[in-house]
Formats: structure tokens, sequence, C-alpha cells
């Protein structure tokens, strides 16, 4: 969602309502439509139609990344770089290497993934408000923009209505 | 001093001189040096015009640019960039660069030192002009290389911040009360003392010493002033002159040759670390006590835990009224029922031995032990032993003990043999008798000018310091306002022996030389010059610098050119003249049997005795020797009252509870501590504390001389009252059970001889991982339990030559002393008469070590010759090393330790790092001797050779105990000690594959008394 | 099924629940609050004063000595680590597992794990000889040649493990917190307040694709943290493992130390939840009594698995017929230091049996006493651990003691009022309960209600 779009914003005030809205609403044909909830609503991906979130992959590659991290940099200094006679133990000591590796592939895995989590929900962005204040307290709302074919507002807001919208908003840009 | 520079100036091309004045004018160039600088130019004739203003400018305080031309003349050899901040002022480096100096490279001279009737041949190691480092000279036939702890602690008197700077005259009826004490110049004190001299009734009071050139100064003075030489010691050996007087009539103190002998019987003597000669006669112990078939036996009998004690193959505990019953038992033994020696036929004998036919009894041992004694003695006869002495005989029957002493040596035809008495050992005086007569001559006027040099009886006899008012003038040579210097109306300061001229009679032509190794650091003045300038106000002929006046005394000797004579001797150090020891045998006066007198045995008897550490207290201001933990008890900073374990239990006493000893109408308050090993009936406790003035001295433990009575020293009844009050004892060890683990070895020489290798448990190791390889060196270390004697002079010359700070008693009681090596005590058998195993513990410098492996910084690591290295600015100081330290080696910073009073720091060893607060510290196997040797090789081109490299423990060592080398050179000591079956590691069940080794402890146990030495103490 | 206790009692509408949970940010604090943080404050500042003392001066002001390298130290190091470990625990596996009670405490729990090893995190950086040379620890590329770390050293590892978790702790929390910080920011009236909750929000909207991601990554979070806080203490434990002391080098150590984490960790969180319901009366429907009691239980059990620790570590010491190693358990329990071992036994193992009866599960006063018990007992673990191994180790000639002075007591008390003024801050600044998680758990157990 790059630049901001204006809409049509419906409001209810349950899950379970926003959920059959949802549904109605893909079947009338829109795609580019979304919710607006104060918590994740079960269900929703499939009635709106998206895929399973690419994340996990990345937390993969990313954890791998730490791991060669971990053993390659400890290796590096300690067999190539500054090998010492340490207790009269083996430059190449693996036991010892095996916490610090752990802990670097955590750590990689981990920030990688809630950096990726953060650029895919296009986070932070400071000029983005919410179209309605209670969106974010009780109140569950559908978000159809301007750019999503077959719109119409009348014929959208007849829709909401029959849905038994609470109130629909007409968003300048969201 | 002005005559000894004049003659400097004057004789400047003789190459001693140069040699060694050259290196006098290394001077430190640093502010803190300045007013001490000015001191000696306001001295010296060189300067004589300038003195004037230079004082009126130096008064202003600024660093105008003539004194500073000045003090740069005085410091020609700008020196010590070590171990000390650079100077904030503006300094100029060498002007003209002596010959001799090399900065960073140590000078060494030949010296020795004097106390009492012991001499030490020293090797003075100095840096810059500044001695650092006192080793023992391996030409000395006494101390041959090794030093005694008191001895090595000399070079840190040398900078003690309470050394006086200048003369002083006090005058207390000034009516100004800055005026009472006032600083005068040499010049006008030598004025008022002359005036004073002149009144006649002077008397002179030294401590003994064994200088003959110094003897001859005192005569010629006494003869000019018709003055009195008193010569006192507040502890001596004059009951064993006197001894020797009555059964030989021979006032002299004869020399015992134990390397000679087989079978050793001690009587409260302690000659191991307290009598006579300690480091020579551990020498002589180490040497006859090697393990073969004829290793020799040593029996002791004593009141108190003695060093001695320790490391004898029986102990028997007696009370000193009791010592003379074993000697006499013993000559019962072997005259009466033995029908033995020259003497069984003497009715003399046989009728002062009558009465000890039942002497086993009386000691409550079995007959049959006393019996085997006294065969063993006779078994061995001409190369046995028996010595008797000490405080603890010093009871009212001590002539007696010491009679019997030398009846049993003749009975056995020691005299003469293990008891040398053509090689005496000149130089041990008179104690209290002297002293009294003095008093005695104090309270009735006689005495108007008392001079007193290098003892403090003040401190010592109570008396004395009542009458003292009673002389005109009190004239002390003192180099501190002491007790004694406090009643001085005078105070003429003498050099520390390290600046000074001397020499000294080791025995009868055997003379050593003592050279200064530094320009006295304060305006003092060497005591034989002071009473030559004095003397020489009458007698013009006396006009001559002590310096001189030594050199014509060592004329005779001389051989060829006196100068190029005189110049080698300064090398050597040590002179055997061409005298002769007179041949002449000698015999035993039985006559003076019937002198032999028994004394009551009743009651708690009281034992005094002296630590090796502090000795008779007048060096207790030194901190190494305070913070030294005893031989015996491990306890630092205190004296204590020693009891025996089943007394303290009877009284209700632990370890720290003060109690009062009351003697007479004397009496002093002491805190406990319980002594395994000594007698159920003695306390004892150690001279030499409770000073009155010194920062570190005074109000350290109690001054037990109040308790001496005349010359009793021991065998008074004494009460023993406990006061409900606590004052903890620094002691250094709290535990000293092995808990049957295999720590410090110890078998008999029976088993031993018998199976070699079944004398302890070796383990199996094997390691997952190839070891590492050293090619080249691998230094390793060899210490034999069975020599070693716990004398701790390698913890004096280790705390010297490591920078090793001083943490005081608060500290200590936590725990936090600094000795890199320690000597650990452990106590077999029963708890009251244990077996003692000793052992010194420093940094194993472990293959596998595991220090290195929990460093997180990598701070301590392994060097490629087998090192366990510490890098001392990588460390931050987690501690890990040491608690993972299996061995607890490991010392750490808990304090800016390094900060410490100024000249203080000149005794600071500039090879070594000062440690900064917060890093660990350890053994470094003298890493900084290991690379100068390895430069000197390099540089001369040569192969390193076994010995070259010796550490401070090694080097300080009387029984060469420790021994360092190579392990990788097969003929090294170290490599053939390592392939002897008595090594083991400790610890090795852990595999850390410790460099250093040890070799088991072997006792010469007779089998049948084995049994007694087995199950252990109860824990702690 | 069985019939499943309401998770938020009350009938609460969604509107209800964030007005609850937002009122502590959006009022003034009242005396209540305030007094607390005064009290808190004057400790962290006796703390503060110890700690300058201890830099300045040296280390031995503290009752370090030769054997007793590590004392309150390192032990309160621990401790605090321990604390830690509760909250991600709490949010992480509790999660995987399901566990749908954990949300009316989880934001918290959390909070306190940051701020604990926050704490702790001090200790090993104060507890070197040269504080101000500490991060010589770290393994950074430097001009002195090739100069790295010991990567051999248990400590090195404490560095990596215990900056991880402090790093993956605080992102787990942010990351929960977003959205809740997002409705404060919609319901903010003043500017301010929206500006700078807008900010810390990152200005989330809560779309569905956003959920979408976020849900993803909160799951893969919560994976990732689970090995996480089982390893951080296995770590810490390895300080003592890997080396070679007799009471330190013992297999066991890894699975007893985390479970004795655990347990002080679910300690501290009752103590803390006991007062924050009140503290804060309205949050008593969220952190209701059955929660308390399920950690009650936890405590329990975890208590059990200490106390098995304890015994079989006598047992293999008896087993391995290491005379060090049976020496050192025997001085344990009899030796100076028996008067800790107690304390720790007591206070570890007996004490929290009582929580077999669902009355003290359930009573507020007596589990809060009983939390505090176990915060003293887990203290003496770790001292009995680390002072009476290094006390008497090998050679009985180098034996000494711990010699307690007062900077050891500051150095130790004064810690809790660095967390306690922390945490107090916390509850007014920041959503104490994660709203966006409590949300949709308001239909369970309600009749009629689904599970979702």
């Amino acid at each position: 969602m790059a630049k901001p779009v204006g809409g049509l914003l419906g409001v209810w005030s349950s899950e379970d309502k926003l959920l059959e809205v949802a549904k109605k609403v893909k079947a009338e044909g829109f795609q580019k439509f979304d919710t607006i909830t104060p918590f994740p609503v079960h269900g929703m991906d499939e009635a709106i139609g998206l895929k399973r979130s690419k994340i996990p992959i990345v937390t993969f590659f990313a954890c791998i990344m730490g791991t060669l991290t971990g053993f390659g940099f400890q290796t590096y200094v300690f067999v190539y770089d500054w090998p010492m006679n340490i207790g009269g133990k083996p430059h190449f000591s693996l036991p010892a290497f095996v916490p610090i590796i752990f802990e670097l592939t955590v750590l990689f895995g981990a920030l990688i993934t809630v950096g990726t989590m953060f650029a895919w929900n296009g986070l932070p962005n400071f000029t983005r408000v919410s179209p309605h204040a209670r969106l974010s307290d009780d109140k569950f709302g559908l978000f159809i923009p301007e750019n999503d074919h077959g719109y119409d507002v009348t014929k959208i807001d007849q829709l909401f209505q029959s849905l038994g919208a609470e109130e629909v908003v007409r968003v300048a840009e969201f | 001093m002005d005559d000894i520079q004049k003659q400097t100036s004057e004789n400047t091309e003789l190459i001693p001189q140069k040699k060694y004045w050259r290196s006098l004018e290394e001077y430190r160039n640093e502010p803190e040096w300045a007013d001490l600088a000015d001191k000696e130019f306001t001295q010296s004739p060189w300067f004589e015009e300038d003195i004037e203003n230079f004082e009126k400018e130096s008064g202003e305080g600024g660093w105008a640019r003539r004194e500073f031309l000045k003090l740069m003349g005085a410091s020609l050899a700008l020196s010590s960039f070590a171990c000390v901040r650079r100077p904030v002022q503006k300094i100029v480096p060498y002007v003209h660069a002596p010959s001799d100096i090399i900065p960073g490279v140590a000078n060494y001279y030949a010296s020795s030192w004097v106390h009492r009737g012991e001499v030490y041949g020293l090797v003075v190691k100095t840096r810059e002009g500044r001695p650092i480092k006192l080793d023992g000279m391996s030409l000395h036939p006494s101390n041959q290389g090794a030093l005694s702890p008191l001895a090595q602690a000399q070079v840190l008197g040398l900078y003690d911040p309470e050394r006086l700077n200048g003369p002083r005259k006090f005058d207390p009826k000034n009516e100004h009360p800055f005026r009472r004490t006032q600083e005068p110049e040499w010049q006008d004190l030598d004025k008022d003392v002359v005036a004073d001299l002149k009144k006649g009734g002077v008397y002179l009071l030294t401590s003994s010493f064994a200088s003959p050139s110094t003897q001859s100064v005192i005569q010629n003075f006494s003869r000019v002033f018709g003055a009195q030489h008193v010569s006192w010691d507040p502890i001596g050996y004059d009951d064993v002159a006197q001894g020797q007087e009555v059964s030989y009539g021979q006032n002299i103190v004869p020399r015992y040759r134990f390397e000679k002998a087989k079978m050793i019987v001690t009587v409260e003597a302690d000659p191991l670390s307290t009598y006579q000669l300690p480091t020579e006669y551990a020498r002589g112990f180490s040497e006859t006590r090697r393990v073969n078939k004829t290793m020799a036996m040593l029996v002791s009998f004593e009141s108190l835990l003695t060093l001695t004690g320790m490391n004898s193959d029986f102990r028997v505990r007696i009370k000193p009224s009791q010592q003379i019953t074993v000697l006499m038992g013993l000559a019962y033994e072997l005259v009466v029922k033995g029908k033995k020696g020259a003497y069984a036929q003497d009715s003399q004998a046989l009728k002062t031995l009558k009465p000890y036919a039942n002497a086993a009894e009386e000691l409550g041992i079995e007959k049959a032990l006393l019996a085997q004694i006294a065969e063993d003695l006779w078994n061995h006869r001409g190369e046995s032993l028996v010595v008797a002495g000490g405080l603890a005989t010093r009871t009212e029957a001590g002539l007696s003990v010491q009679i019997a002493a030398n009846f049993l040596n003749s009975v056995l035809g020691n005299d003469g043999t293990t008891v040398d008495y053509r090689n005496y050992i000149p130089g041990f005086g008179e104690t209290t008798s002297s002293l009294k007569s003095l008093i005695s001559k104090m309270k009735s006027g006689q005495v108007k000018t008392l001079i007193v040099q290098g003892v403090n009886p003040a401190y010592v006899s109570e008396e004395f310091k009542a009458v003292a008012s009673n002389v005109g003038t009190l004239i002390y040579m003192g180099d501190r306002l002491d007790e004694t210097g406090h009643l001085a109306k005078y105070i003429a300061p003498d050099h520390h022996h390290l600046e000074n001229w001397g020499d000294a009679e080791s025995a009868p032509g055997v003379l050593s030389l003592q050279q200064p190794t530094i320009r006295p650091l304060y305006n003092t003045r060497a005591f034989q010059d002071s009473l030559l300038t004095w003397a020489a106000t009458k007698d013009s002929s006396l006009k001559i610098s002590w310096h001189d006046y030594l050199k014509n005394q060592w004329k005779k000797h001389a051989s060829g050119n006196f100068e190029d004579w005189w110049v080698e001797m300064l090398q050597k150090g040590t002179l055997r003249t061409s005298f002769v020891p007179s041949g002449g045998s000698r015999s035993f006066r039985t006559s003076a049997l019937s002198q032999v007198k028994s004394v009551s045995s009743d009651g708690q008897q009281l034992v005094l005795y002296t630590k090796a550490g502090i000795g008779d207290g007048r060096y207790a201001n030194i901190s190494w020797l305070q913070e030294l933990p005893d031989p015996v008890s491990k306890v630092t900073w205190d004296n204590y009252a020693m009891v025996s374990p089943s007394y303290a239990e009877k009284m209700h006493l632990k370890e720290g509870d003060l109690v009062s000893l009351k003697v007479g109408d004397k009496n002093i308050q002491v805190p406990t501590l319980v002594q395994p090993g000594v007698h159920d009936d003695v306390v004892g406790v150690a001279l030499g504390y409770g000073r009155e003035v010194g920062d570190i001295a005074k109000d350290v433990g109690v001054n037990a001389f109040q308790l001496v009575s005349g010359d009793v020293y021991s065998g008074q009844v004494v009460e023993v009252k406990k006061l409900g009050k606590n004052s903890p004892l620094a002691n250094t060890q709290i535990h000293y059970n092995m808990m049957g683990r295999q720590i410090a070895v110890q078998a008999s020489l029976e088993e031993y001889m018998k199976n070699p290798e079944h004398i302890f448990h070796h383990h199996e190791v094997f390691s997952v991982w190839p070891k590492h390889q050293y090619p080249g060196h691998k230094w390793a270390m060899s210490i034999d339990l069975n020599t070693c004697t716990g004398c701790a002079a390698c913890v004096v010359a280790c705390q010297s030559e490591n920078n090793i700070p001083v943490v005081g008693k608060k500290y200590v009681l936590q725990g936090r002393e600094m000795h890199w090596i320690r000597i650990d005590r452990y106590y077999l058998g029963s708890p009251s008469d244990p077996e003692t195993v000793i052992q010194p513990v420093l940094c194993q410098h472990c293959d596998n070590a595991p220090c290195e492996t929990v460093c997180p910084v990598a701070a301590t690591t392994h060097g490629p010759e087998g090192l366990n290295e510490m890098t001392y600015n990588r460390c931050v100081g987690t501690r890990y090393c040491s608690n993972n330290c299996p061995y607890k080696v490991r010392r750490f910073n808990w304090f800016n330790y390094s900060k410490i009073q100024e000249p203080l720091n000149m005794a600071f060893n500039p090879d070594v790092t000062v440690r900064s607060r917060g890093v660990m510290e350890k053994c470094t196997f003298c890493v900084q001797r290991i690379n100068f040797e390895k430069n000197a090789a390099r540089l001369e081109d040569r192969q390193l050779k076994d010995g070259d490299i010796r550490t401070a423990c090694e080097q300080s060592c009387p029984t060469t105990a420790i021994v360092f080398g190579d392990m990788n050179d097969p003929e090294s000591r170290v490599s053939k000690r390592f392939a002897n079956d008595r090594t083991y590691k400790v610890l090795e069940e852990f595999n850390t594959q410790p460099s250093v080794r040890y070799m088991a402890k072997i006792r010469n146990w007779k089998s049948e008394s084995e049994n007694h030495h087995q199950e252990e103490v109860g824990h702690s | 099924m069985i019939k499943r206790n309401v998770l938020i009692a009350g009938n609460k509408t969604y509107h209800d629940i964030t007005n609850d949970i937002c009122q502590p940010i959006e009022t003034l604090p009242g005396k209540g609050w305030f007094a607390y943080l005064a009290i808190a404050k004057t400790i962290l500042l006796t703390w503060i004063i110890c700690l300058v003392m201890i830099v300045g001066v040296g280390l031995g002001l503290l009752g370090l000595s030769h054997p007793v390298g590590w004392g309150t130290d390192i032990t309160t190091f621990v401790f605090w680590i321990g604390i830690g470990h509760a909250g991600t625990l709490i949010s992480a596996i509790l999660f995987l597992f399901r566990q749908k009670w954990r949300t009316g405490i989880n934001r918290a729990a959390e909070a306190m794990t940051i701020f604990a090893v926050m704490t702790a995190g001090l200790y090993p950086l104060l507890h070197v000889g040269r504080p101000w040379f500490a991060f010589w620890l770290l393994p950074y590329p430097n001009q002195r040649g090739p100069l790295w770390v010991n990567f051999n050293s248990p400590l090195v590892w404490d560095v990596f493990a215990v900056s991880t978790y402090a790093t993956v702790s605080l992102v787990f929390w942010y990351v929960g917190m977003v959205p809740d910080l997002a409705s404060v920011r919609d319901r903010a009236k003043n500017k301010i307040r929206k500006i700078v909750y807008g900010a810390l929000s990152l200005g989330w909207t809560g779309t569905n694709r956003n959920w979408q991601h976020y849900e993803a990554a909160y799951l893969v979070l919560a994976g990732l943290s689970t090995p996480l806080v089982l390893s951080v203490h296995s770590i810490v434990s390895f300080d003592f493992a890997v080396a070679l002391l007799p009471g330190w080098h013992t297999t066991i150590f890894p699975p007893y130390f985390v479970a004795g984490a655990i347990f002080s960790g679910f300690g501290m969180v009752v103590t803390l939840m006991v007062l924050v319901r009140e503290g804060f009366p309205q949050m008593k429907d969220y952190i209701t009594v059955d929660h308390l009691e399920v950690m009650n239980k936890i405590i329990m059990t975890t208590g059990m698995m200490v106390g098995y620790a304890y015994a079989s570590e006598f047992f293999i010491a008896w087993y391995s017929g290491n005379d060090y190693e049976r020496y050192i358990f025997l001085n344990r329990a009899l030796g100076p230091y028996a008067w800790a071992y107690w304390i720790m036994v007591s206070c570890n193992v007996i004490i929290p049996q009582l929580f077999w009866f669902r009355k003290i599960r359930r009573s507020i006063l007596v589990m809060f006493i009983i939390s505090i018990f176990v915060n003293i007992g887990m203290w003496f673990e770790r001292f009995v651990i680390i002072v009476t191994s290094l006390h008497r180790d090998f050679l009985p000639s180098s034996w000494g003691m711990y010699d307690f002075t007062v900077y050891d007591f500051f150095f130790v008390f004064g810690s809790f009022g660095f967390f306690l003024t922390l945490f107090l801050l916390f509850l007014r600044t920041i959503p104490m309960v994660a709203m966006a998680e409590v949300k949709p758990c308001l239909s369970v157990g309600r009749e009629g209600g689904h599970h979702g």
C-alpha cells in the first residue's frame, strides 16, 4: 500500500459480522479492499483471499545466515587470525563454539524477521492515520479503495447499508 | 660524610672508587628529591660558594635556573625511568654519562650484612643506582648464596620513610615550642657532643657485631675519651659462651657442623629458623638429609613447636623444667647404664647422673625410645650432635642445660667434629647482664654521657627508660626517632648498612667486606665516622675517614699491590686470611657438672621465643616482615599466647580470645593461638612486638620483653586468665588438615627404600585432544619437600623481586594477602603432637591450565616455553581464573596497592610491572630473569646453561629445595629430579599437567614407632 | 469438553476493555503510586551510591577474597537473569501451547523480564576489577593487531547469550505492543500524547494485510524465543558447569538452572501481579485468580524440580566416588554455610508444597508471601552454589570464608530499587495488558461463545 488513496469505509461492531461482509464484498468481485480491525480476525485471510505470509521463509534463511556467521567468525579468529595456546586446548575447538553459534542464529533470525515484517507492512509510516478512531478499539471496518475495479460509491454505499453497516464513511485518503 | 666525599674527590681515579662512587652519583632528579638533594649539597664541598644563595632561593620554592642546574649537577646520572611516572618538571638527560651505568641494566656489588653474629655475604643488585634486591653471595662460606628473610628485607629498610634525614638536637627546656627540636649542622652537633664527651663518664652502648675494624674504631674512641664500651643485644647466646667457659674454659659460641652429623638431637634449639646461624645450619642439615641409607635422623625435644621440630623425625614435647632431664637422661643411658665413653668411670659424672635414672617416666615417653635415641647417638659417636639452646632454655637452669649438652657432646666425642670450636662464631655478644650493670651505673650517676648505637634499649627495658633521665647526655645513633631516640638529647643518625662501609668476621680468619651501594639518601653519617670525628678532636692521628681507616685495617691482609688487591676484594667480598685456628683439642671439665641443677616444674610455664621474621623487633618497621606468615603458626601482624589444644579446651579458649598473662608483677594481654605441638603446661609468647613508634610497627602485638626477668626468659610460672574479649589473628592458613588428599606426600625411609614407587598413588590420566608441542625450552620447577624446611626465605625473596604489595592486617584477615609463593603447612597425627608437612605452593604453570580456558579476554595464555603468562594490561579482572585455579595461587588487586609512600617505591624492581587496581597477578617463574639470561646468552652467542636462570625463590633457598630449569634438556637438574621416583604432581588426576612438581618428603622413622604417625587430625 | 472459566470477568465489552486498560495511562497517578515510586527511588539511590563507591574505590569493599572470587555480585546477576525468564517464557512458550490465560499477564511479565535483564546485565559489568574496560569482552575489530576474545570462556558465551536474550525479548515485547500503542494513539485527546504514541506505534492501522504478516512474525518470534529462553540460563549455568570446581563441575546444571529460573520468574510475576491487582482494581477482571492459580501450580511443579536437582546432586556426589565432590556437598549441608543451604531448601522445596491446597493456591495473601519466600530462596540457591563451592575447594591450605560487608547488602538490595522504579514507570506509560490479545479471548468461557 504505497501511496495513499481515497475510498469508502464501512464500519460494523462485531468481527463475525465483518467476516460475512468481507465474503460478500469478495463475491462482488472487489480485490484491493481490506479490513481494519483492533485485533486479528480469524478466517479473514481466506475471506479476503490472501495467500499465506512468506515471513517464515525469510526467517529460515536469516537463521542459516546467523549460524554460518557464528561458525565462520569463531573459526577464523581461533584458527587463522589469532591461534593461541589456551589451556592446552586445540585451536579449532568446535564444542566451545556451539553456544555462540546458537545465539547468533536466534539473533539474526529474530531481528531480520521483525525487520521484514515491518518493511512488508510499510511501517513505520507516520503520515498514515486510521480512517476511524474506534477501529483500534471496538469497531470493525472494511475499506474499498477507489482504484479497485468496479469502484462505485453509490453501489458500495448501498451494499454496506444492506449489510447493516453502522456507518459508511467517505475517506479522502488512506 | 664530608670526609668520605673529600676523600673521594681526592682519589677518584681508583677503579673501585670510580666503579663505586660514580654509581653513587646516580640520583633521581625528581621534585620530591629536590629537598634531599639540596641537603646533600649544603654538605658538599664542591658547592660551598653556592650554599647561601641556594638556601635563599630554594626558600622561595620556585625552580630558578641556577638551582635547577645545581640539582642537575647532583643528579649527573638521572635515572629510574622505570616504575615511576615521568616527572612533571623539566628534566635534562645525562650531562656526561657515567661509564658503568647503562639505564635498564643492573649493577651488582659484593657486600655483606651483619646481624649480631650472623654474617651474610651479599650481592646487592642496583638499578640506576638504587639497591633493589639483596641476593646471597655464593662465595661466602656461611650463607653460600642463600639469604634469611630478615636479611632480604633490609633493602626495604633502606627506603623506610621514617628514617631521619639529618642530625637532631633536642632541648625540651627551650621556651619556643618550635625550637625544642632543632636540626643542627653536623659541625655544630659535633661541637656540642665533644664538649659533653670531654666531661668524662662516657659510655658507649652498641649492638654486638662481628666487625674487627669497627671494634678497633671503638677501642680508639674509648682510649681517647676513657669511654666504656658495652656491647649488648636483647637476644644473644652468652649462655652458650658461658657454658663453654665452664665446661671447656673457652668463652666462645661454637659452630655446629650439621653437614657432618648423622644423628641430631635438639633440645629447644631451633637451628633451622631462629637459632644462631639458621641459613648456614639449614644448608648443612639439608646436606646430611639426602635420601639414602645414611640419611641423618633428627630428634627434637621442645616445649613450643619450632621449625626444627616440624622437620624432625621424632618430636617429644617437654616443658622448660624437663630440658635438663632430657639431656641428663640421655647421658645416664650412655654413661651409667651403657658404661660408654671416657667418663664412664668418672665419680663426679656418676654422682650427678644418679638422680636421672628414670628420666623416661618423668618425660612421659617409653623407656625404649630414650634408650633407642641414646643408642643411635652412640652408634654415630663423633658424627652425632646435641644442640641445646634458644630462649626456651634461658631458665634459672640455663647454664646447667648448656653444661649438660656439652657433656653429652664430649661423651659422644662430637666436640671438635660436629661441635666446631676451632671455627667458632665471633660477634655474639652479651645480653641482659651487660645492660643490667650499665643500668645500675646509670642509677648511680656514673654515666654522664651515653652513646647508644644499633640497639633500642628503651624498647626492651622499662628500667632503662626509667633511669635514662639520670644520664647527662644521651646521644643516639639510630636512624629513626624510636623509643630510645625520644629519650636522646642528640641524634647523630647512622647510615643504613647499604650506604656504609664495613667489614665482618663470620669465623676466625674469615672476613667479608661491606661496601656502600648507594649514596646516602639523607644527611646521615656512618657512626664510625662520628666516633672518629669526635675522637680526632683530641687525637689528631684519628683525623681520617672511616673508609680510609677500614682500608688501613685491611692493609695487613693484603698481598702485592694493595690497590689492585683492594679492587679484587671489593669484587670478591670475602677473604680467608692466613689465620689458622688453633688445632689444639680440649676436654670436658667434669667439675662443671657440679653446677648442674634442675628447677621446679609446677604450674603453667612461660616460654618466650622469637619469630624468623621479626626477631628481636629492631626491624619491626619493615612491612614485609610483619606480613610474612610465621613459618610455624602462619599468623601475620601479631604476637599471641601459643597454647596447646588440650589446654585451650581446658580453659575454653578459642583462637583470638584475649588472655592476660601474669608473671610475677608483670602482666600483658594477648590473643590466644591454639597451636598443636605445644606442651600442655606451656604458654609461648613471641618477642619483638608492641613497638611504641613507627607507622608499621606501632601497636602491632604486645611487647613481651616486659616478662623477661633478669636473664630468665622462660620457665617462669605464668597465670593465664581469659578476658572474654576477642581480637582476631590474621592467620593465612586456617585449615591444616589434608583431608586424606594426596597433596603433600611423605613416607618413611624404610618403606621408600623397600618399594619407592608405592609411596604415593599414580593416577592414569588421558586427554581427548592432542597436546601442544613445546620445541625449544620448557621451563619447569622441582620442589623437594624433603629438604624444604619452610624457612620462608623464598616468600620474602619473591616479594622483593616481584614488587608484591603488603595489604595489612585488616585485609589479611579477609584473606587477601598477595604473596605469589606461600608455604602450606599440614598436620598429621594426633592434634596435640602432630607430624608436620610443609609445602611451598606457587603457580604450577599447568600445560592444561584451567585458569586460561575461562579468561574471557585471553589475558592469561600459554607461552611457547610452557609458561602460564599473565597479561596485566589486558586483564579486566573477572577473577574467574582465580576461581578455577585448583591450587588457588592467583592474587587479585582489590585496591590500588601500587600507590605507596615514597621513597618506598625506590625499592621497586623496574623489570617487573607494578600491577594496577583490578587486575589478577601470580607467579611468573621470574620471567624477567628468564628473558634477561636468554638475552645475555644470545649476546655472548652461547647456549643457555642449566642454572643460568635462577628464580628469586630458588636463589634464596638455603637448602636447594627449589630447582628451576628446562625440562626439555635431559641433562638439566630439573629433568633429573623429574625422573626421580619421589617426584609427583599435585592434583594429577585433573590432568592439569603442572610444570611444578614435588618430591615426596622422607622421614627417617624407626619402624617400631611408625604406627604413631598415622591417623589424621580431626578437621579444624 | 470441560466448561472453561471465563478468562475475562465481568461481562465486558471490547470498549470496556480498552477503557479499563488505558485508564492508568490516561489519568494522573494517585498518591499510592507516588508513594511506591518514592520508596523505589530511595532504594535506587542507595544502589547508585554503592556502585559509585565500588567503581571508585575498588572491589575490595565487597566481602570478596581468596579463594572466594565471586560472591554477591555474580549471585545477584544469576538471580535477576533467572527472574528474567518468566516473561518470555509466558509470552513465547505458552503462546505456542495456545494457553489463552497468558494474555492477561504476558505484557507485564515481559516488561518484568526486560527490566530484570537490564538489572542483571549491570552485575557482570560491575563485578570486574576494571569496569571501564568491560567492553573488552566484546569481539570487536581493533587497532591492536589480532586481539580478540577467548571463545572458550563461558563468560564470553554469557555476553552473547544475555545480550541476545535482552535484544530479542525487547523486540518481542515491542512488537506485541505496537497495536495497543495504536489504540492509545487513536484515543488520545491531547496533541503531545497523540504525537508520542503515534511515533511509538509506527503508524499501525490494523489492516488485515498487516495483521497477516504480524501474526506470522509473532509466531516465528515465539518459536525463536522458546529455545532462547532455555539456552540463556543453560549458558549462564556453564559459567559453573564448565569450571573445574567440585560443586560446579556438574552436567545437571543446565536443566537445573532453567527450572530454577522459571521457578523464580513465576515467583516474581505472582508478587508483581498481586501488587498490580491491588494498585489497579479494574485489573482484577483481567488478572483473575484463575490465572494466579495456574501460575502457583507451575511454581509448585518447578519447585519440586529444583528439589529433585538438589537431591540428585547429593546422590551423584556420593555415587561418583569423587572425594572433592563428596566433601563439598557435605560441607554445604553441614559446613559453615549450612544456614544458607537450609534457607534455600526450605524456601524453594518445602514452602511451595503448600500449593497442593486449592485454598492456598487461590489465597492472594498467602501466595504473595510464598512468592516472596521463593525469591529469597532462589537468591540463596545461587549464593550456595557459588560461595560454598569456592570457599573450600581442592587444597585445604587455601580454604577461606566470604566476609560480608555493608556494601554487599546495598549491592544486592539496591538493585530492587532500580527494578521497581522501571516497573512503576511502565505501569503508567504502556498498556499493562495486551488489549489486542485479550479482546479475542473475550468470548472464551461465555455462553455460546466460540473458542476463537
